[in-house]
Protein backbone atom coordinates (compact mmCIF):
# COMPACT_ATOMS: atom_id res chain seq x y z
CA UNK A 1 0.00 0.00 0.00
CA UNK A 2 1.06 3.61 -1.24
CA UNK A 3 2.15 5.55 1.83
CA UNK A 4 0.00 8.75 1.07
CA UNK A 5 -2.82 5.82 0.82
CA UNK A 6 -2.04 4.25 4.37
CA UNK A 7 -1.07 8.08 5.92
CA UNK A 8 -4.98 8.91 4.65
CA UNK A 9 -7.00 6.13 5.90
CA UNK A 10 -7.09 7.68 9.67
CA UNK A 11 -8.65 10.90 7.86
CA UNK A 12 -11.10 9.46 5.83
CA UNK A 13 -12.87 7.71 8.42
CA UNK A 14 -12.62 10.73 10.85
CA UNK A 15 -14.08 13.11 8.28
CA UNK A 16 -16.57 10.50 7.74
CA UNK A 17 -16.98 10.77 11.57
CA UNK A 18 -16.89 14.64 11.20
CA UNK A 19 -19.84 14.27 8.19
CA UNK A 20 -22.08 12.24 10.69
CA UNK A 21 -21.99 14.81 13.42
CA UNK A 22 -22.07 17.91 11.15
CA UNK A 23 -24.55 16.95 8.84
CA UNK A 24 -27.54 17.24 11.19
CA UNK A 25 -26.39 21.61 11.89
CA UNK A 26 -26.51 21.60 7.81
CA UNK A 27 -29.60 19.76 7.11
CA UNK A 28 -31.50 22.14 10.26
CA UNK A 29 -30.15 25.82 8.52
CA UNK A 30 -30.99 24.36 5.49
CA UNK A 31 -34.02 23.29 5.73
CA UNK A 32 -35.02 26.41 8.59
CA UNK A 33 -34.40 28.70 5.26
CA UNK A 34 -36.74 27.01 3.10
CA UNK A 35 -40.43 27.43 2.05
CA UNK A 36 -42.34 24.35 3.52
CA UNK A 37 -42.55 20.54 4.00
CA UNK A 38 -42.63 20.21 0.37
CA UNK A 39 -39.76 21.27 -0.25
CA UNK A 40 -37.55 19.99 2.48
CA UNK A 41 -39.11 16.39 1.56
CA UNK A 42 -38.47 16.99 -2.02
CA UNK A 43 -34.97 17.36 -1.53
CA UNK A 44 -33.48 17.10 2.00
CA UNK A 45 -30.16 17.51 1.11
CA UNK A 46 -30.25 20.37 -1.30
CA UNK A 47 -29.43 23.78 -1.03
CA UNK A 48 -33.04 26.13 -0.50
CA UNK A 49 -34.06 27.50 -3.49
CA UNK A 50 -34.11 30.87 -1.95
CA UNK A 51 -33.39 31.95 1.27
CA UNK A 52 -36.73 32.59 2.73
CA UNK A 53 -36.04 34.50 6.07
CA UNK A 54 -39.65 35.12 7.05
CA UNK A 55 -39.37 31.91 9.07
CA UNK A 56 -36.96 33.40 11.29
CA UNK A 57 -39.23 36.43 11.61
CA UNK A 58 -42.22 34.02 11.83
CA UNK A 59 -40.79 32.12 14.67
CA UNK A 60 -39.13 35.03 16.97
CA UNK A 61 -42.33 37.25 17.07
CA UNK A 62 -46.04 34.72 16.14
CA UNK A 63 -44.42 31.46 18.14
CA UNK A 64 -42.83 33.38 21.02
CA UNK A 65 -39.23 32.10 20.53
CA UNK A 66 -38.59 35.66 21.93
CA UNK A 67 -39.66 34.98 25.10
CA UNK A 68 -38.56 32.23 25.49
CA UNK A 69 -34.58 33.03 24.61
CA UNK A 70 -34.80 35.81 26.88
CA UNK A 71 -36.22 33.73 29.86
CA UNK A 72 -33.47 31.47 29.24
CA UNK A 73 -30.51 33.97 28.69
CA UNK A 74 -31.46 36.24 31.95
CA UNK A 75 -31.90 32.91 34.67
CA UNK A 76 -28.91 31.44 32.88
CA UNK A 77 -26.69 34.54 33.30
CA UNK A 78 -28.14 35.19 36.63
CA UNK A 79 -28.09 32.15 38.42
CA UNK A 80 -24.23 31.55 36.55
CA UNK A 81 -23.40 34.95 37.90
CA UNK A 82 -24.86 34.60 41.81
CA UNK A 83 -23.99 30.72 41.82
CA UNK A 84 -20.37 31.94 41.24
CA UNK A 85 -20.13 34.74 43.20
CA UNK A 86 -21.40 32.89 46.11
CA UNK A 87 -18.98 29.58 45.43
CA UNK A 88 -16.09 32.37 45.58
CA UNK A 89 -17.10 33.78 49.28
CA UNK A 90 -17.50 30.21 49.81
CA UNK A 91 -13.97 29.29 48.59
CA UNK A 92 -12.21 32.24 50.26
CA UNK A 93 -13.85 31.55 53.63
CA UNK A 94 -12.93 27.78 53.37
CA UNK A 95 -9.28 27.95 51.86
CA UNK A 96 -7.85 31.34 52.89
CA UNK A 97 -9.78 32.49 56.41
CA UNK A 98 -8.47 30.51 59.79
CA UNK A 99 -10.86 28.62 60.81
CA UNK A 100 -9.82 25.06 59.60
CA UNK A 101 -12.09 22.97 62.07
CA UNK A 102 -15.56 24.30 60.41
CA UNK A 103 -14.03 24.99 57.00
CA UNK A 104 -13.26 20.90 56.84
CA UNK A 105 -16.62 20.20 57.62
CA UNK A 106 -17.87 22.59 55.30
CA UNK A 107 -15.76 21.19 52.63
CA UNK A 108 -16.81 17.76 53.10
CA UNK A 109 -20.32 17.79 53.21
CA UNK A 110 -20.55 20.08 50.12
CA UNK A 111 -18.85 17.11 48.61
CA UNK A 112 -21.32 14.82 49.06
CA UNK A 113 -23.71 16.68 47.08
CA UNK A 114 -21.49 16.14 44.15
CA UNK A 115 -22.22 12.16 44.62
CA UNK A 116 -26.07 12.28 44.40
CA UNK A 117 -27.32 12.37 40.66
CA UNK A 118 -29.73 14.97 40.42
CA UNK A 119 -32.76 12.66 39.22
CA UNK A 120 -32.97 11.40 42.51
CA UNK A 121 -33.76 15.05 44.27
CA UNK A 122 -35.91 15.82 41.44
CA UNK A 123 -39.82 14.83 43.37
CA UNK A 124 -38.32 15.41 47.00
CA UNK A 125 -37.17 19.39 45.27
CA UNK A 126 -40.75 19.47 43.26
CA UNK A 127 -42.19 18.77 46.52
CA UNK A 128 -40.27 21.81 48.26
CA UNK A 129 -41.25 23.66 45.36
CA UNK A 130 -44.50 22.99 46.33
CA UNK A 131 -44.71 23.78 49.81
CA UNK A 132 -42.74 27.38 49.31
CA UNK A 133 -45.27 27.81 46.78
CA UNK A 134 -42.99 29.07 43.77
CA UNK A 135 -44.07 26.52 41.70
CA UNK A 136 -44.45 28.76 37.85
CA UNK A 137 -42.04 31.27 39.18
CA UNK A 138 -38.85 31.55 37.61
CA UNK A 139 -37.69 31.36 41.66
CA UNK A 140 -38.61 27.72 41.10
CA UNK A 141 -35.88 26.76 38.47
CA UNK A 142 -33.43 29.87 39.42
CA UNK A 143 -32.95 28.41 42.93
CA UNK A 144 -32.17 24.83 42.09
CA UNK A 145 -30.10 25.62 39.29
CA UNK A 146 -27.82 28.23 41.59
CA UNK A 147 -27.76 25.74 44.37
CA UNK A 148 -27.23 22.87 42.09
CA UNK A 149 -23.98 24.11 40.92
CA UNK A 150 -22.58 25.06 44.33
CA UNK A 151 -21.00 21.61 44.92
CA UNK A 152 -18.97 21.54 41.68
CA UNK A 153 -17.92 25.38 41.69
CA UNK A 154 -16.84 25.45 45.42
CA UNK A 155 -14.47 22.13 44.64
CA UNK A 156 -13.08 23.88 41.67
CA UNK A 157 -12.19 27.60 42.40
CA UNK A 158 -11.44 26.01 45.84
CA UNK A 159 -8.43 24.22 44.35
CA UNK A 160 -7.44 26.99 42.39
CA UNK A 161 -7.22 29.25 45.61
CA UNK A 162 -5.65 26.76 47.45
CA UNK A 163 -2.36 27.74 44.98
CA UNK A 164 -1.95 31.48 45.68
CA UNK A 165 0.40 32.27 48.16
CA UNK A 166 0.06 33.31 51.61
CA UNK A 167 2.84 36.47 51.37
CA UNK A 168 0.34 38.33 49.16
CA UNK A 169 -2.26 38.38 52.09
CA UNK A 170 0.29 39.28 54.68
CA UNK A 171 1.72 41.89 52.85
CA UNK A 172 -2.47 43.01 52.11
CA UNK A 173 -2.80 43.04 55.97
CA UNK A 174 -0.09 44.91 56.50
CA UNK A 175 -1.27 47.89 54.16
CA UNK A 176 -4.49 47.71 56.62
CA UNK A 177 -7.05 45.83 54.35
CA UNK A 178 -9.87 43.46 55.79
CA UNK A 179 -10.83 40.39 54.90
CA UNK A 180 -13.23 41.00 52.70
CA UNK A 181 -11.34 43.67 51.18
CA UNK A 182 -8.82 40.91 50.62
CA UNK A 183 -10.76 39.16 48.93
CA UNK A 184 -12.61 41.38 45.96
CA UNK A 185 -9.61 43.22 45.88
CA UNK A 186 -6.39 40.10 45.82
CA UNK A 187 -8.01 37.29 45.97
CA UNK A 188 -11.03 37.57 43.31
CA UNK A 189 -8.91 39.08 40.30
CA UNK A 190 -6.08 36.17 41.07
CA UNK A 191 -8.85 33.76 40.55
CA UNK A 192 -10.82 34.53 37.11
CA UNK A 193 -9.32 32.04 35.61
CA UNK A 194 -11.53 29.60 37.49
CA UNK A 195 -13.97 31.96 37.66
CA UNK A 196 -14.63 31.97 34.11
CA UNK A 197 -14.76 28.21 33.87
CA UNK A 198 -17.31 28.33 36.12
CA UNK A 199 -19.07 30.71 35.00
CA UNK A 200 -19.14 28.63 31.42
CA UNK A 201 -20.33 25.51 32.65
CA UNK A 202 -22.87 27.05 34.96
CA UNK A 203 -24.31 29.19 32.35
CA UNK A 204 -24.46 26.01 29.95
CA UNK A 205 -25.79 23.84 32.27
CA UNK A 206 -28.68 26.38 33.03
CA UNK A 207 -29.26 27.08 29.50
CA UNK A 208 -29.48 22.95 28.42
CA UNK A 209 -31.43 21.97 31.32
CA UNK A 210 -35.03 20.39 30.41
CA UNK A 211 -36.01 17.85 33.31
CA UNK A 212 -36.74 20.92 35.88
CA UNK A 213 -38.10 23.47 33.40
CA UNK A 214 -40.45 21.07 32.25
CA UNK A 215 -42.49 20.34 35.37
CA UNK A 216 -41.37 23.04 37.51
CA UNK A 217 -42.95 25.83 35.27
CA UNK A 218 -46.19 25.52 33.07
CA UNK A 219 -47.29 28.67 32.71
CA UNK A 220 -46.38 29.69 28.40
CA UNK A 221 -44.82 33.13 29.26
CA UNK A 222 -42.22 31.63 31.97
CA UNK A 223 -40.71 28.92 30.01
CA UNK A 224 -37.07 28.84 28.87
CA UNK A 225 -36.03 27.48 25.26
CA UNK A 226 -35.77 23.75 26.01
CA UNK A 227 -38.94 23.14 27.16
CA UNK A 228 -41.06 25.87 25.14
CA UNK A 229 -38.87 24.27 22.04
CA UNK A 230 -40.91 20.87 22.50
CA UNK A 231 -44.31 22.79 23.25
CA UNK A 232 -43.32 24.73 20.13
CA UNK A 233 -42.83 21.38 18.52
CA UNK A 234 -45.88 19.58 19.48
CA UNK A 235 -47.77 23.07 18.08
CA UNK A 236 -46.20 23.24 14.69
CA UNK A 237 -45.89 19.59 14.28
CA UNK A 238 -46.92 20.23 10.56
CA UNK A 239 -44.38 23.01 10.18
CA UNK A 240 -40.80 21.66 9.94
CA UNK A 241 -39.23 24.61 8.80
CA UNK A 242 -40.51 26.92 11.17
CA UNK A 243 -38.79 24.10 13.83
CA UNK A 244 -35.90 23.99 13.13
CA UNK A 245 -35.64 28.17 12.96
CA UNK A 246 -36.34 27.49 16.13
CA UNK A 247 -33.22 24.74 16.44
CA UNK A 248 -31.11 27.57 15.21
CA UNK A 249 -31.67 29.95 17.67
CA UNK A 250 -31.52 27.91 20.34
CA UNK A 251 -28.13 26.44 19.25
CA UNK A 252 -26.35 29.48 17.98
CA UNK A 253 -25.58 31.28 21.46
CA UNK A 254 -23.87 27.95 22.26
CA UNK A 255 -22.17 27.56 19.27
CA UNK A 256 -20.71 31.44 19.33
CA UNK A 257 -19.68 30.56 23.06
CA UNK A 258 -17.79 27.53 22.17
CA UNK A 259 -15.93 29.00 19.33
CA UNK A 260 -14.81 31.45 21.66
CA UNK A 261 -13.94 29.39 24.72
CA UNK A 262 -13.68 25.59 23.00
CA UNK A 263 -10.44 24.84 25.47
CA UNK A 264 -12.22 26.33 28.65
CA UNK A 265 -15.52 24.81 27.73
CA UNK A 266 -13.64 21.35 27.05
CA UNK A 267 -11.49 21.79 30.12
CA UNK A 268 -14.57 22.54 32.42
CA UNK A 269 -16.69 19.85 31.26
CA UNK A 270 -14.26 17.33 31.29
CA UNK A 271 -12.73 17.96 34.62
CA UNK A 272 -16.39 18.10 36.37
CA UNK A 273 -17.34 15.02 34.72
CA UNK A 274 -14.43 12.93 35.94
CA UNK A 275 -14.45 15.07 39.35
CA UNK A 276 -18.08 14.30 39.74
CA UNK B 1 -2.33 39.11 60.89
CA UNK B 2 -3.86 36.34 62.40
CA UNK B 3 -6.60 39.07 63.31
CA UNK B 4 -7.50 40.28 59.69
CA UNK B 5 -8.70 36.62 58.72
CA UNK B 6 -9.96 35.28 61.47
CA UNK B 7 -13.25 37.92 61.47
CA UNK B 8 -16.20 35.43 62.28
CA UNK B 9 -18.44 38.24 60.85
CA UNK B 10 -16.74 37.86 57.99
CA UNK B 11 -16.64 33.81 57.48
CA UNK B 12 -20.35 33.65 58.38
CA UNK B 13 -21.43 36.04 55.72
CA UNK B 14 -19.24 34.61 52.87
CA UNK B 15 -20.32 30.80 54.48
CA UNK B 16 -24.12 31.25 54.88
CA UNK B 17 -25.85 31.69 51.51
CA UNK B 18 -23.85 28.43 50.44
CA UNK B 19 -24.76 26.61 53.12
CA UNK B 20 -28.37 27.81 53.41
CA UNK B 21 -28.89 27.19 49.54
CA UNK B 22 -27.34 24.03 49.89
CA UNK B 23 -29.10 22.27 52.79
CA UNK B 24 -32.60 23.55 51.30
CA UNK B 25 -32.08 21.86 47.59
CA UNK B 26 -29.69 18.42 48.69
CA UNK B 27 -29.59 17.90 52.23
CA UNK B 28 -33.57 18.73 52.96
CA UNK B 29 -34.89 16.84 49.81
CA UNK B 30 -32.09 14.18 50.47
CA UNK B 31 -33.45 13.20 54.24
CA UNK B 32 -37.30 14.45 52.76
CA UNK B 33 -37.29 11.68 50.07
CA UNK B 34 -36.64 8.94 52.56
CA UNK B 35 -39.14 10.34 54.43
CA UNK B 36 -41.80 10.24 51.57
CA UNK B 37 -40.68 6.55 50.32
CA UNK B 38 -42.51 5.37 53.57
CA UNK B 39 -45.74 6.91 53.54
CA UNK B 40 -48.41 6.80 50.34
CA UNK B 41 -48.69 10.86 50.01
CA UNK B 42 -50.29 12.19 47.22
CA UNK B 43 -50.66 15.51 47.73
CA UNK B 44 -54.15 16.16 48.36
CA UNK B 45 -55.59 12.94 51.12
CA UNK B 46 -53.63 12.82 54.23
CA UNK B 47 -50.71 11.03 54.60
CA UNK B 48 -50.48 6.97 56.18
CA UNK B 49 -47.00 5.40 57.21
CA UNK B 50 -46.81 2.39 55.02
CA UNK B 51 -43.60 0.51 55.54
CA UNK B 52 -41.73 -1.06 52.48
CA UNK B 53 -44.67 -1.16 50.64
CA UNK B 54 -43.78 1.13 48.09
CA UNK B 55 -40.83 -0.92 47.30
CA UNK B 56 -42.61 -3.99 47.53
CA UNK B 57 -44.83 -2.42 44.69
CA UNK B 58 -42.17 -1.40 42.65
CA UNK B 59 -40.73 -4.73 42.41
CA UNK B 60 -44.27 -5.88 41.30
CA UNK B 61 -44.82 -3.09 38.82
CA UNK B 62 -44.63 -4.79 35.53
CA UNK B 63 -43.98 -1.72 33.60
CA UNK B 64 -41.32 -0.28 36.25
CA UNK B 65 -39.80 -3.61 35.52
CA UNK B 66 -40.00 -3.17 31.81
CA UNK B 67 -38.25 0.08 32.28
CA UNK B 68 -35.09 -1.44 34.27
CA UNK B 69 -34.76 -3.23 31.13
CA UNK B 70 -34.62 -0.38 29.03
CA UNK B 71 -32.03 1.38 30.90
CA UNK B 72 -29.99 -2.34 30.81
CA UNK B 73 -30.49 -2.01 27.23
CA UNK B 74 -28.64 1.30 27.44
CA UNK B 75 -25.83 0.36 29.69
CA UNK B 76 -25.17 -2.52 27.10
CA UNK B 77 -25.38 -0.42 24.40
CA UNK B 78 -22.77 2.53 25.89
CA UNK B 79 -20.63 -0.13 27.49
CA UNK B 80 -20.48 -2.73 24.78
CA UNK B 81 -20.81 -0.95 21.89
CA UNK B 82 -19.90 3.12 22.06
CA UNK B 83 -16.95 2.20 24.51
CA UNK B 84 -15.22 0.19 21.56
CA UNK B 85 -15.61 3.05 19.11
CA UNK B 86 -15.19 5.36 21.65
CA UNK B 87 -11.69 4.29 22.23
CA UNK B 88 -10.71 3.70 18.17
CA UNK B 89 -11.75 6.48 17.41
CA UNK B 90 -9.44 8.47 20.37
CA UNK B 91 -6.26 6.27 19.04
CA UNK B 92 -7.28 7.63 15.29
CA UNK B 93 -7.36 11.48 16.27
CA UNK B 94 -4.27 11.23 18.17
CA UNK B 95 -2.14 9.13 15.43
CA UNK B 96 -3.36 11.81 13.23
CA UNK B 97 -0.43 14.84 12.63
CA UNK B 98 -3.02 17.48 10.78
CA UNK B 99 -6.35 18.62 11.80
CA UNK B 100 -5.74 17.07 15.34
CA UNK B 101 -7.87 20.13 16.81
CA UNK B 102 -10.45 20.54 14.65
CA UNK B 103 -11.44 16.86 15.02
CA UNK B 104 -11.35 17.32 18.98
CA UNK B 105 -13.67 20.58 18.60
CA UNK B 106 -15.69 19.02 16.24
CA UNK B 107 -16.75 15.61 17.84
CA UNK B 108 -16.65 17.48 21.36
CA UNK B 109 -19.44 19.84 20.17
CA UNK B 110 -22.55 18.03 20.39
CA UNK B 111 -22.11 17.35 23.96
CA UNK B 112 -22.57 20.88 24.83
CA UNK B 113 -26.07 21.06 23.49
CA UNK B 114 -29.66 20.80 24.84
CA UNK B 115 -30.69 17.31 24.98
CA UNK B 116 -34.13 18.17 24.34
CA UNK B 117 -33.22 20.54 21.31
CA UNK B 118 -31.37 17.33 20.23
CA UNK B 119 -33.81 15.17 20.89
CA UNK B 120 -36.72 17.19 18.17
CA UNK B 121 -33.88 17.63 15.73
CA UNK B 122 -33.11 13.69 15.39
CA UNK B 123 -37.07 13.29 15.77
CA UNK B 124 -37.60 15.59 12.01
CA UNK B 125 -34.25 13.28 11.12
CA UNK B 126 -36.46 10.06 11.87
CA UNK B 127 -39.53 11.35 10.39
CA UNK B 128 -40.92 8.95 8.02
CA UNK B 129 -42.64 11.62 6.05
CA UNK B 130 -40.30 14.33 5.65
CA UNK B 131 -36.99 13.39 7.22
CA UNK B 132 -33.67 12.66 5.01
CA UNK B 133 -33.10 8.94 7.07
CA UNK B 134 -36.44 7.75 4.38
CA UNK B 135 -34.78 9.03 1.15
CA UNK B 136 -31.54 7.40 2.41
CA UNK B 137 -33.46 3.89 2.91
CA UNK B 138 -35.05 4.84 -0.54
CA UNK B 139 -31.62 4.91 -2.35
CA UNK B 140 -31.89 0.87 -1.79
CA UNK B 141 -35.46 0.47 -2.18
CA UNK B 142 -36.44 0.41 1.43
CA UNK B 143 -40.16 1.58 2.62
CA UNK B 144 -39.91 4.26 5.09
CA UNK B 145 -39.38 3.18 8.61
CA UNK B 146 -41.62 4.76 11.63
CA UNK B 147 -38.42 4.96 13.53
CA UNK B 148 -40.02 6.23 16.98
CA UNK B 149 -43.50 4.81 16.38
CA UNK B 150 -42.78 1.59 15.94
CA UNK B 151 -41.80 -0.20 19.78
CA UNK B 152 -39.40 -2.87 17.80
CA UNK B 153 -37.39 0.96 16.15
CA UNK B 154 -38.12 3.46 18.95
CA UNK B 155 -35.26 2.26 21.59
CA UNK B 156 -32.84 2.07 18.85
CA UNK B 157 -33.73 5.58 17.65
CA UNK B 158 -33.27 7.00 20.98
CA UNK B 159 -30.17 5.02 21.27
CA UNK B 160 -28.23 6.05 18.12
CA UNK B 161 -29.78 9.69 19.02
CA UNK B 162 -27.94 9.16 22.77
CA UNK B 163 -24.41 7.86 21.26
CA UNK B 164 -24.79 10.97 18.72
CA UNK B 165 -24.57 13.27 21.45
CA UNK B 166 -22.22 11.96 23.61
CA UNK B 167 -20.05 9.33 22.02
CA UNK B 168 -17.58 13.08 21.17
CA UNK B 169 -16.93 13.94 24.82
CA UNK B 170 -15.53 10.76 25.93
CA UNK B 171 -13.40 10.45 23.13
CA UNK B 172 -11.84 13.88 24.09
CA UNK B 173 -11.68 12.50 27.65
CA UNK B 174 -10.02 9.51 26.50
CA UNK B 175 -7.87 11.52 23.97
CA UNK B 176 -6.71 13.62 26.91
CA UNK B 177 -5.17 10.41 28.43
CA UNK B 178 -3.63 9.50 25.29
CA UNK B 179 -1.70 12.41 24.29
CA UNK B 180 -0.44 12.38 28.12
CA UNK B 181 1.70 9.66 27.45
CA UNK B 182 5.16 10.37 26.82
CA UNK B 183 6.40 10.22 23.02
CA UNK B 184 9.51 8.69 23.81
CA UNK B 185 7.79 5.00 24.92
CA UNK B 186 6.20 4.95 21.57
CA UNK B 187 8.95 5.96 19.56
CA UNK B 188 10.88 3.75 21.14
CA UNK B 189 8.35 0.89 19.99
CA UNK B 190 8.25 2.23 16.39
CA UNK B 191 11.99 1.98 16.12
CA UNK B 192 11.62 -1.56 17.60
CA UNK B 193 9.49 -1.89 14.15
CA UNK B 194 5.90 -2.17 15.61
CA UNK B 195 3.85 -0.86 13.78
CA UNK B 196 0.85 1.56 14.31
CA UNK B 197 -1.87 -0.74 14.95
CA UNK B 198 0.86 -2.59 17.39
CA UNK B 199 1.62 0.05 18.96
CA UNK B 200 -2.12 1.50 19.91
CA UNK B 201 -3.23 -2.30 20.95
CA UNK B 202 -0.12 -3.22 22.74
CA UNK B 203 1.11 0.22 24.30
CA UNK B 204 -1.51 2.98 24.14
CA UNK B 205 -4.80 0.45 25.12
CA UNK B 206 -3.05 -0.95 28.34
CA UNK B 207 -1.72 2.55 29.40
CA UNK B 208 -5.17 4.23 28.84
CA UNK B 209 -6.67 1.36 30.75
CA UNK B 210 -7.89 3.60 34.24
CA UNK B 211 -9.30 6.08 32.22
CA UNK B 212 -11.67 3.47 30.04
CA UNK B 213 -12.36 2.39 33.21
CA UNK B 214 -13.35 5.63 34.40
CA UNK B 215 -15.31 5.93 31.23
CA UNK B 216 -17.29 2.47 31.15
CA UNK B 217 -18.14 3.90 35.15
CA UNK B 218 -19.27 7.64 33.56
CA UNK B 219 -21.38 5.54 30.90
CA UNK B 220 -22.85 3.06 33.09
CA UNK B 221 -23.94 6.18 35.76
CA UNK B 222 -25.37 8.24 32.55
CA UNK B 223 -27.12 5.20 30.99
CA UNK B 224 -28.98 5.10 34.85
CA UNK B 225 -29.65 8.83 35.10
CA UNK B 226 -30.93 9.12 31.39
CA UNK B 227 -34.47 10.88 31.02
CA UNK B 228 -34.53 13.90 28.66
CA UNK B 229 -34.05 12.23 25.56
CA UNK B 230 -37.09 9.44 26.40
CA UNK B 231 -39.26 12.41 27.38
CA UNK B 232 -38.47 14.60 24.44
CA UNK B 233 -38.69 12.04 21.60
CA UNK B 234 -41.21 9.39 22.78
CA UNK B 235 -42.02 9.95 26.26
CA UNK B 236 -41.62 6.40 26.84
CA UNK B 237 -44.06 5.79 24.27
CA UNK B 238 -45.21 3.86 21.87
CA UNK B 239 -46.71 1.04 24.02
CA UNK B 240 -43.76 2.03 27.13
CA UNK B 241 -41.08 0.57 25.01
CA UNK B 242 -39.10 2.72 25.41
CA UNK B 243 -39.66 3.87 29.03
CA UNK B 244 -36.51 4.55 31.58
CA UNK B 245 -36.82 4.32 35.30
CA UNK B 246 -35.94 8.06 35.53
CA UNK B 247 -38.97 8.51 32.97
CA UNK B 248 -41.42 6.33 34.37
CA UNK B 249 -40.98 7.75 37.97
CA UNK B 250 -41.42 11.20 36.64
CA UNK B 251 -44.61 10.65 35.11
CA UNK B 252 -45.83 8.48 37.80
CA UNK B 253 -44.92 11.32 40.26
CA UNK B 254 -46.26 14.43 38.75
CA UNK B 255 -49.25 13.07 36.49
CA UNK B 256 -50.54 11.21 38.90
CA UNK B 257 -49.65 13.15 42.14
CA UNK B 258 -48.00 9.51 44.15
CA UNK B 259 -44.99 11.35 44.79
CA UNK B 260 -44.89 8.78 48.04
CA UNK B 261 -44.26 5.85 45.57
CA UNK B 262 -42.21 8.73 42.86
CA UNK B 263 -39.60 8.77 45.76
CA UNK B 264 -39.74 5.29 46.67
CA UNK B 265 -39.08 4.87 42.97
CA UNK B 266 -36.04 7.24 43.01
CA UNK B 267 -34.52 5.21 45.93
CA UNK B 268 -34.32 2.56 43.80
CA UNK B 269 -32.67 3.99 40.97
CA UNK B 270 -30.15 5.46 43.10
CA UNK B 271 -29.19 1.93 44.98
CA UNK B 272 -29.14 0.46 41.48
CA UNK B 273 -26.82 2.68 40.02
CA UNK B 274 -24.67 2.81 43.37
CA UNK B 275 -24.67 -1.27 43.36
CA UNK B 276 -23.84 -1.14 39.80
CA UNK B 277 -21.24 1.06 39.82
CA UNK B 278 -19.22 -0.71 43.03
CA UNK B 279 -20.10 -4.19 41.38
CA UNK B 280 -17.77 -2.69 38.50
CA UNK B 281 -15.15 -1.09 39.88
CA UNK B 282 -14.29 -3.79 42.63
CA UNK B 283 -14.33 -6.66 39.60
CA UNK B 284 -14.26 -5.56 35.80
CA UNK B 285 -12.53 -1.86 36.52
CA UNK B 286 -10.00 -3.14 38.97
CA UNK B 287 -6.93 -0.82 37.82
CA UNK B 288 -4.23 -0.23 38.73
CA UNK B 289 -1.98 3.15 38.98
CA UNK B 290 0.00 4.19 36.24
CA UNK B 291 3.48 5.98 36.94
CA UNK B 292 5.50 6.57 33.59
Amino acid sequence: MPVALKKSIPHIILLAYVCIILFPFVFVVFSSLKESNVEISQAPFAFPKEFHFQNYIDAWVQAQIDVYFFNSAYLALSSAVVGVLLAAATAFAITRMKFPKTSKIIFQSVLIGMLIPGNVLFIAQYILMMDLKILNTHWALFLPYTAGALPFSVLLISAFMKAIPGELEEAAVMDGLSASGIFTRIVLPLTVPALVTVFIINFLGNWNEYLLASFFISKDALKTLPTGMVGFRDAYQTNYALICTGIVFSVTPVLILYAFLQEKIIEGLTAGSVKG
Amino acid sequence: MKHTLKNPAVYIVFIVPTIALYGLFFLYPMFSSVFYAFTDWNGLDQTHFIGMQNFTNAFKDASFRDSILNNMYFILFSVGIQVPIIIVFALLISNVKRLKGFYKTTVFMPSILSTSVIGILWGFIYDPDVGPITDFLALFGLEPIYWLAEPRWAMLAILLTNAWQWIGFYIVLILAAILAIPREIDEAAAIDGANAVQRAWYLTVPLIKPIVSVVVMLSIAGAMRVVDIVLVMTNGGPAGSTEVMASYMVNRAIKYGEYGYGTALAIIIFAFALVLTALYQFTLGKTERIEY
